[in-house]
């Protein structure tokens, strides 16, 4: 899951993004309300986490102006203002949900997969497809009950086609969805994780659209 | 020694009542002594002049043989007056009431003139003279007690209107004073009946001037007390509001630090803890500082020598600037005496130059120069030959918690307002203007 942190300070901002990353998420950093809204406007992020008192342009300016273009990025406001006039208007300014600070690393973690869960209208925790369950908080899968072992790339790739099952994803996208800045991506890396993960889950699961890109089978093919 | 509480009514009418009353007896006694004087001298001259008509009549009558003639009683006070007319040592004419014996007790020890004898116990004053021949005495006696008696009558008709008076005259004054403490009293009830923590001025209509000054001390305590409390709660929300995202920095960090296994990365983490910890503490600090700084009144002013403290100053802040591989220099050839508290002074300029080194870039140069104008007045600038500021950030500079965006050092956004308070208490002007001299910020405080 990647996800866009948008923190001035840059001791919180660094703390946010390691521990992030340790939970399993694809995070990149801005310090600034200009460049958070660029960023939130030219990429597909799974969630935001949006500090309000933000240089150049305040969070809740970010967040209006992102829901009047339609953005539907689920944001979760990580901030300082902890009056309820102040909660009540950034969850009515677009805010998914509003935490103030200090907040717990994993309690972070937890609100952004039940964000991003409902973003995606899934109402249980795991994810399911055929038989194979995908557990987000235990970073688990599961294929008839019996354990799977993805690597990290793997189970995030697996993830994005899980909240998108049904539906057909270019390789560009995928791309977005797993790498954050500044990490290299082979030409072929997309293709190499496609391929493991059927060697490990079955081809029913992952199907290729030619010339457009692939998509996961909620229900097994009638054959 | 705390003196006993009392009532300002009572008082006041005890002390009115009383010099009225003493004013009074002293009127009385004085009239007294100048009645009794004036009828003295009165009756003693009608007592002589009944004693010349009486030895004119003797003369004429004094072959008729009257032996012993009784004058009539013809008036009320007739038998506190009495008279004798001898004639060769005979009684010739007397009144009803007098005795046989002369007056004065024997008519051989004859001494004309006024004596006061007793007569039965009683006290009289006799008048004795004698006719040309020098044979008819006359004797005119008064009982000293009528004197008495008018002296009393006359001082009762002064005395009696002012006992009358007098219970009046004090419900006349407690009316007075009664209405007069009002005021005061009404200020009383009023303080008592406020809402404990009320702040609001006193509005006492119609207060006299006596207790006006009072009322704007306490308006002027009030003010003061709100401006404390307001002060205190800013304090409040502003640490609360300002330590969640230090407090916040150092969890993460910590968390990161707990669940981090590659050691390079987790020594990293920690180091950032503490770093966190440090800019808290600064946060907490400062905010003190200026908390203090706005509760408190006009500080304690004494003549310091402002080259030497910004010296000393330099001095702290030097391994701090080398560290960052900056050139920090100083520049002052005088004393320069100026009036002001030294440890607000010395927070000042630490701030300054602090800033000056913070936000100046590795390899930078800052200036500090203390100089006396040709005027007299002692000047202090800061250049640096950092990034400076914009217009925009220059005028939102000193707004609290206002930090420069895109700046990474870890301040608090709360040293301007510092600054910017200590001048103020010691009216000095603040400037800032692109640095002519090093192309970043400058900053020139004018004592």
């Amino acid at each position: 899951m990647r996800i866009l942190l948008a923190e001035d300070d840059s001791l919180l901002g660094d703390g946010l993004r390691a521990g992030l990353r340790q939970l399993g998420f694809q995070v990149d950093w801005v310090r600034d309300g200009d460049a958070a809204e660029r960023e939130l406007r030219a990429q597909a992020y799974t969630a935001a986490v949006l500090d309000l008192g933000l240089p150049r342009k305040d969070g809740l300016k970010v967040l209006a102006s992102i829901r009047a273009a339609h953005i539907a990025t689920p944001v979760l406001v990580l901030t300082a203002r902890d009056t309820v006039p102040d909660r009540i208007l950034g969850l009515d300014m677009g805010a998914d949900d509003y935490v103030v600070k200090p907040v717990d690393l994993n309690e972070l973690a937890a609100r952004l997969r039940a964000l991003v869960r409902r973003a995606h209208g899934q109402p249980q925790e795991c994810l399911t497809a055929q038989d194979v369950v995908l557990d987000p908080a235990a970073h688990t899968v599961r294929r008839a009950d019996v354990p799977v072992t993805l690597s990290n790339r793997e189970f995030d790739l697996l993830q994005t086609f899980m909240l998108s099952a049904g539906r057909v994803l270019t390789r560009e996208q995928l791309e977005q969805q797993l790498y954050s800045w500044g990490q290299e991506v082979d030409s072929n890396a997309i293709e190499v994780h496609i391929h493991n993960l059927r060697r490990k889950l079955g081809n029913a699961l992952i199907h290729t659209v030619r010339g457009v890109g692939y998509t996961l089978l909620r229900d097994p093919p009638q054959s | 020694m705390l003196r006993r509480s009392h009532s300002l009514q009572r008082r006041l009418l005890i002390l009115v009542l009383g010099v009225v009353t003493i004013v009074w007896l002293v009127t009385a006694a004085l009239t007294w002594l100048d009645v009794r004087h004036e009828l003295d001298e009165l009756l003693d001259g009608h007592l002589a002049q009944a004693a010349a008509i009486l030895v004119v009549q003797q003369g004429q009558e004094v072959d008729g043989d009257h032996d012993s003639v009784d004058a009539p009683s013809l008036h009320r006070y007739a038998p506190r007056v009495a008279f004798q007319v001898f004639h060769e040592g005979r009684l010739t004419m007397r009144s009803t009431n007098a005795l046989q014996t002369a007056l004065t007790g024997d008519d051989s020890e004859f001494k004309s003139g006024f004596t006061s004898v007793q007569i039965e116990g009683v006290a009289w004053r006799v008048f004795s003279t004698y006719g040309a021949e020098r044979d008819v005495h006359v004797y005119v006696g008064e009982e000293a007690g009528a004197r008495e008696h008018i002296l009393w009558a006359v001082l009762r008709s002064t005395l009696l209107p002012m006992a009358i008076a007098l219970p009046l005259l004090a419900l006349a004054l407690w009316g007075a004073i009664y209405r007069s403490v009002a005021p005061m009293r009404r200020l009383g009830l009023t303080l008592t009946q406020r809402e404990p923590l009320a702040l609001a001025p006193l509005a006492l209509d119609g207060a006299p001037t006596e207790i006006a000054p009072m009322v704007d001390a306490l308006n002027s305590l009030f003010e003061r007390i709100g401006e404390l409390l307001e002060s205190e709660r800013r304090f409040t929300a502003d640490a609360s509001h300002e330590l969640r995202t230090p407090i916040a920095a150092i969890r993460a960090q910590a968390q990161v630090a707990l669940g981090e296994t590659d050691d390079a990365m987790r020594r990293h983490a920690l180091r950032n803890t503490l770093e966190g910890c440090d800019r808290a503490i600064r946060l907490v600090d400062q905010l003190l500082t200026l908390s203090r700084l706005e509760a408190s009144a006009t500080p304690v002013m004494e003549k310091i020598d402002l080259a030497l403290l910004v010296r000393q100053v330099v001095g702290d802040l030097a391994p701090k600037s080398i560290a960052k591989g900056q050139s920090l220099e100083f520049d002052c050839t005088e004393p320069c005496p100026v009036s002001g508290n030294e440890t607000l002074l010395a927070v000042l300029v630490r701030n300054l130059v602090d800033n000056a080194v913070r936000y100046s870039p590795a390899s930078a140069r800052v200036a500090v120069a203390v100089r006396r104008r040709p005027d007299g007045r002692v000047v202090l600038q800061v250049d640096d030959s950092g990034p400076g500021l914009s217009e925009q950030d220059l005028i939102r500079l000193g707004e609290r918690f206002f930090r420069v965006p895109g700046s990474d050092e870890a301040g608090s956004g709360l040293g301007w307002s510092i600054v910017k308070r200590v001048a103020t208490v010691h009216r000095m002007q603040l400037h800032t203007a692109r640095s002519e001299k090093l192309g970043g910020l400058a900053v020139t405080v004018i004592v």
